[in-house]
């Protein structure tokens, strides 16, 4: 298990109903996988640096979680496959043992 | 020699290792945009004075925000240009 974090950005087009029921898609994905969800951040919508499928703007929600180093190439598939996620990144936060998961 | 004297540039320093509490990091594009050019080029570590072990992690957090569309790849492209454009 590893800290991970994904930022993610969503369409503009997207109301709060559709983002929200495609964001629980993937804390199940994550759920499934046996990780933990440590944190949900929305950042809101920004204007973007550059026009990404022509919009000038997103909404990036950023998420905080254990996860099996094998399932988030599980989790990165989902979300490739969910529509109206234009771009995303995963970054591993810490070193591999400085996170322990106790077994219950 | 005279002119030596008159100009002694400023001795430049890491601003990350100055100042530990700075984050380092891609989700901050406000910070990483001080060390771009107003082209969206990465400045070199000789200019700006980074030590070598902020420049490399700096370049990757400059390259991530550009991914997530935080900077922009070129001035050309980004969208504050456009939008002075189409005005």
């Amino acid at each position: 298990m590893r800290k991970y974090e994904t930022l993610v950005l969503f369409s503009p087009e997207l109301n709060d109903e559709e983002r929200n029921s495609a964001l629980q898609n993937l804390k199940n994905v994550i759920e499934r996988e046996k990780g933990q969800i440590l944190s949900v951040d929305e950042w809101g919508m920004r204007d973007l640096a550059y026009p990404v499928r022509k919009m000038m703007r997103g909404f990036y929600v950023r998420l905080e979680f254990l996860l099996d180093s094998l399932a988030v190439q599980e989790f990165e598939r989902h979300i490739r496959l969910t529509e109206n996620i234009f771009k995303f990144v995963t970054v591993v936060l810490g070193k591999p043992d400085a996170v322990v998961v106790e077994e219950a | 020699m005279s002119f030596k004297k008159k100009f002694t540039p400023k001795k430049k320093f890491c601003r990350f290792c100055a100042n530990t509490e700075l984050p380092l990091d891609y989700k901050r594009p406000d910070i990483l945009s001080e060390f771009i050019t107003d082209r969206g080029k990465i400045i070199a570590r000789r200019i700006t004075g980074t030590c070598a072990k902020h420049q490399r992690s700096l370049t990757t957090q400059i390259k991530r925000a550009r991914q997530m569309a935080l900077l922009f790849y070129t001035a050309t492209h980004a969208s504050y240009v456009r939008k002075k454009s189409t005005l």
